[in-house]
């Protein structure tokens, strides 16, 4: 874990300086790295191993290197249904993202994560900083949007089964507005997934809106100062010194909350089961049938690494725009 | 790291070992669920302990919904409980495939076991002709009906011998959306809806080909639409358990597992239930069908292949499933695999159980299909055509539509 | 949008209007919006005070017929409910301190050290944030096994403490607080750990609240880790408790309602207690240096 010999600035050697400052670096992480190696780090890698392996459980020696045949297994497409003339490349991928588990839990999985990620964020920056200061009652407000994080998920996801039920109080409110709509949000193909969206945005706004609310608390109250002595408005400030300010903690934000989108599997599993069909099964979901009605152990790690893989991705990028913009 | 690890293992193992050794007697554990609320695992427990004074049963109580994935990851972390239940027959094919069950066809050999109290279910238990695990529960499926509604409807209780097309007529009539009252209730599960066709004989849901099935979508959609059951989409997302439904006292009939019967005669004891008079007639079934035909699952036992007491597991097991440890079963209203007169004798004795000659005479059908057989393409298979129920009694496809996609979704999958 | 005014000057009329109709508009939304979040509550607790045959009943009685108060003590008596409850509360509490602890610790070195390989063992800490819990659960609980960790509390803390969340979160957060801070206490002859102490803790009171808060609520709602590694009732938790209301024949809906509502009180507690951390903003004292 220490020298990395295709580091970009290769030194002669470290100076007593740099070492004395890495020792004391490695001082303050040890106490987490340690119980996070052992207890998180480990099972992880050794399930990144077991994507290429089969293993029936009992002893993790007993794993059997299998190449890439896991990997073979989710991607393959037998195509059953298809004739003769549909079999082009176009075709092909129509089928995967249209007919085969993987693609159809990857094409879910992308679709709930793009929507529910920035419509999160912006309620929860929105609510923050209209409950940063100034409200009166903010504290009420504040534990009230906060609650339907710390509920129990069985009892929500029941809750909210009953809210969007054909003829339910979402319902009567969507038909007082004119809109001609009254099925189960949970029977219908398309309005599945938007009861998932609408029950994961509820339920994470008021949680981003904690780390938003703390971040504010973070903001000097000088640049504010400075700001209205330069005579900037509310508008300005917010775009100018609020924004700004809060990237280190949009950064987290997003990819935390991209990452737990990714990873959804307790409001699905409860409250869809997947369905109908499988409008709502998503990447977790299926994993977890794999391993554990199916049983095959290799094949299910091999569908987590795809999630790592665009995970990684898409945070490495988010944290290289981050440097830039910080300048660290 | 790895002999560290070994190490590690033997040393506890060792420890395990010598504390159970160091206890007076032995003790057999074994893994299930619900053990506060399932009677007969009390009355099994009691009746072994008496007749075996030196041995202790001892229930590891798993969450019932959880089952399978805890049990899972207990066998495949070398877990030494001695017994694992067995729920569903899918979980035990891979439990088989993993090496984690004992292999039965060495002890039923050397202590001459009677399989035949079982009439044929146990071979729901066999793969590749060994024996992996023996039943003692068997649950088939029946008609509960509740007397009250109809008598007060004046319309004459359904029989043993009833055609599918009787039952839908008998369900529109007793229908009463003033009263509330509904003819009939079907629970979520696909079972309760199509696994009906399997009671022929002939088919099965792993055969690829589901036209058979059409009918009986065909038949609850229609009765949906009649208002004579509660639309599935509703049912499946308020969550309403079918015991709830049916407890409500608002419900004519309703076709449900036996293990209902025990459920029932407790939840009317205790005065959970608005029910007064109920029974059970046998499954209709389709005119080129045998009256009393009917599907039903097993509940079995299966010797963890890394218990440290086989012998005792066994000898437990042996006792479980077969006269003695039924007739134990049978005492709490459930229905033991082993079947033979003196335990139906024992199940119409128990307290509460309906009085009639049809609901006695219910309790032995002519035939039980297998609700569905278990192949290594059974897990997959069963998860494609549920998602496909879903999609029909949601009717987001047609009846037609559905059938299609169960058949080309299971093409899919038997030609990985 | 709300920012108080800040300079007690000269105020024009419009701009007090339009702050008025301002607080007006950002009130109505609000309130708006607290209703909509508050709705299923209202129907969780009136569904804990209901029959279990009641629940379900549709179309939706907001007000149970009779209020079945009973329910509340029957969580008590029908599942050893004290004992989840302490469990958890035993549980929760360990892992907060632990992971408030060691991940401030961790993060002071990511946000303001410079040391080899910082980047990548980041990556790493936000990689095994990526790979669901589903898939490495099983060597994860063949390892604890072997270590004996099998059934006992102490697994579920190990298993909770060390997450990569928390060093994630505190790393932002001190991101934020200005690297000369730091180096104006270094030539002042402080050494790390009084920075940290001295000048990075106090600053990141509202952080560490924060931190404190998720950590809290996450350890008590996890049911996942619990229902695999805890069997016997004496170790179970609360979660894996409300479970048990779902049985194979029959489920209790009305008391998970109601055990869920008397679950949401000790979390709501702790949140409502560090709130005040999110009021004081920075000492500003202590940025002008």
């Amino acid at each position: 874990m220490t020298y990395f010999p295709g580091d970009p600035k290769p030194k002669k050697r470290m100076s007593r300086l740099e070492r004395k400052n890495t020792l004391i670096a490695y001082s303050f992480l040890a106490p987490n790295f340690i119980g996070f190696a052992v207890f998180t780090l480990v099972p992880v890698v050794l399930s990144v191993l077991m994507s290429f392996s089969e293993w029936k459980g009992g002893a993790l020696s007993s794993m059997k290197f299998m190449g890439l045949a896991n990997y073979a297994n989710i991607f393959s497409t037998t195509r059953v249904g298809m004739t003769m003339a549909d079999k082009g490349f176009l075709a092909g991928i129509a089928y995967f993202f249209n007919r085969v588990d993987l693609g159809i839990a990857l094409k879910n999985t992308v679709f709930y994560t793009v929507v529910t990620v920035p419509l999160t964020l912006v309620c929860s920056v929105a609510l923050a900083i209209a409950l940063n200061k100034s409200v009166r009652g903010a504290v009420g407000f504040r534990a009230v949007f906060f609650f339907p994080y710390v509920a129990s998920m069985v009892a929500i996801c029941v809750c909210w089964n009953f809210m969007l039920m054909k003829d339910g109080p979402i319902n009567q409110l969507i038909m007082a507005l004119g809109i001609n709509f009254n099925k189960s949000w949970t029977a219908d193909n398309t309005m599945a997934m938007w009861s998932i969206i609408l029950v994961s945005v509820w339920r994470n706004m008021g949680y981003y809106m904690v780390i938003y609310l703390a971040a504010l608390q973070g903001i000097p109250r000088e640049l504010y100062e400075a700001a209205t002595v330069d005579g900037a408005n509310k508008w300005q400030q917010f775009t100018n010194i609020t924004l700004p300010q809060l990237s280190p903690t949009t950064f987290f934000a997003s990819v935390m909350l991209m990452i737990s989108c990714f990873k959804i599997y307790d409001t699905v599993a409860i409250m869809t089961g997947g369905g109908p069909g499988r409008a709502t099964k998503m990447l977790v979901t299926y994993i977890y049938d794999t391993a554990f009605v199916s049983y095959e152990y290799g094949t299910a790690s091999a569908i987590a690494m795809i999630l790592l893989v665009i995970v990684l991705a898409v945070t490495i990028v988010q944290f290289s725009m981050e440097k830039k913009f910080a300048n660290d | 790291m790895k002999k560290l690890l070994c190490l590690a293992l033997v040393a506890l193992m060792a420890l395990s070992m010598a504390a159970i050794a160091s206890a007076e007697g032995t003790t057999v554990s074994i893994a299930t669920w619900d053990v506060g609320t399932t009677p007969y695992l009390k009355a099994q427990k009691d009746a072994y302990e008496a007749s075996h004074p030196d041995v202790t049963i001892e229930y590891i109580d798993l969450a019932s919904q959880d089952y399978p994935t805890k049990a899972a990851a207990m066998l495949a972390a070398n877990d030494t409980t001695d017994i694992f239940m067995v729920k569903e027959i899918l979980d035990l094919h891979n439990w088989n495939e993993a090496g984690y069950v004992e292999n039965l066809n060495d002890y039923i050999a050397s202590s001459n076991y009677d399989l035949s109290g079982f009439v044929g279910m146990d071979a729901n238990y066999a793969i590749d002709g060994n024996q992996v695990a023996l039943p003692f529960r068997s649950d088939f499926w029946v008609l509960f009906y509740n007397k009250d509604i109809f008598d007060a409807a004046g319309v004459e209780y359904p029989t043993n011998d009833m055609s599918w097309e009787e039952y839908k007529e008998l369900a529109i009539k007793l229908t009463d959306a003033e009263k509330g009252i509904y003819g009939t209730h079907y629970h979520t599960w696909l079972s309760a809806v199509v696994n009906h066709s399997v009671a022929d004989g002939v088919n099965t849901l792993i055969d690829g080909e589901y036209s058979d099935l059409a009918y009986f979508y065909q038949l609850v959609l229609d009765l949906e639409d009649a208002g004579a059951c509660m639309a599935y989409p509703e049912l499946k997302a308020s969550g309403l358990h079918y015991s709830g439904a049916f407890g409500n006292g608002n419900i004519a009939m309703m076709p449900m597992g036996y293990w209902y019967v025990a459920t029932m005669i407790s939840s009317i004891a205790d005065g959970t239930y608005d029910v007064g008079n109920w029974g059970i007639v046998a499954m209709p079934t389709k005119d080129d069908v045998a009256a009393g035909s009917t599907f039903g699952n097993l509940t079995g036992v299966a010797i963890n292949a890394k218990s440290a007491n086989k012998d005792a597991a066994w000898d437990y097991i042996a006792w479980l499933c077969g006269p003695e440890g039924s007739a134990a079963t049978a005492s709490t209203g459930s229905r033991p695999a082993w079947v033979s007169d003196d335990v139906a004798d024992v199940m119409a004795s128990v307290e509460g159980f309906p009085t009639d000659d049809a609901s006695k005479a219910a309790l032995l059908p002519t035939y039980v299909g297998v609700e569905i057989p278990g192949t290594d393409k059974s897990a997959d298979i069963s998860t494609a055509l549920n998602e496909v129920h879903t999609e029909i009694m949601t009717r987001n496809l047609t009846v037609e539509e559905g059938i299609d996609e169960m058949n080309l979704r299971v093409a899919e999958i038997l030609a990985k | 949008m709300s920012q108080a005014v800040a300079s007690k000057g000269a105020i024009r009329q419009d701009s007090k209007a339009a702050h008025i109709i301002g607080q007006i508009v950002v009130y109505v939304v609000l309130i708006a919006i607290a209703l909509f979040t508050l709705i299923p509550f209202v129907w969780m607790l009136s569904a804990s005070l209901k029959l279990d045959r009641e629940v379900f009943s549709y179309p939706i009685r907001w007000i149970p017929e009779t209020f079945h108060w009973e329910n509340y003590s029957l969580i008590w008596t029908k599942v050893p409910m004290l004992t989840y409850a302490k469990n958890t509360a035993i549980v929760a509490v360990a892992v907060t301190f632990i992971q408030t602890l060691t991940s401030s610790f961790a993060a002071y070195a990511f946000a303001k050290l410079h040391f080899k390989g910082r980047d990548v063992l980041f990556m790493a800490y936000i990689g095994t944030i990526a790979v669901p819990w589903q898939a490495y659960m099983l060597p994860q609980f063949i390892l604890m096994r072997s270590m004996g960790l099998y059934d006992r509390l102490l697994a579920i803390m190990v298993l909770q403490a060390f997450s990569a969340f928390g060093v994630f979160l505190m790393r932002q957060f001190y991101q934020n607080i200005p690297t000369e801070l730091c180096e104006a206490a270094r030539i002042d002859g402080l050494s790390e750990y009084g920075i940290w102490f001295k000048i990075m803790l106090p600053l990141s009171k509202a952080a560490i609240a924060t931190l404190v808060i998720f950590t809290f609520v996450g350890t008590w709602n996890d049911y996942m880790g619990p229902m695999i590694y805890l069997t016997h009732d004496a170790n179970k938790t609360i979660q894996v408790g409300l479970r048990r209301f779902i049985q194979e024949n029959s489920s209790d809906y009305h008391l998970i309602m109601a055990a869920s509502v008397v679950s949401l009180i000790p979390v709501s507690i702790v949140f409502l207690a560090l709130q005040k951390y999110f009021i004081e903003g920075i000492a500003t004292s202590g940025l002008k240096g």
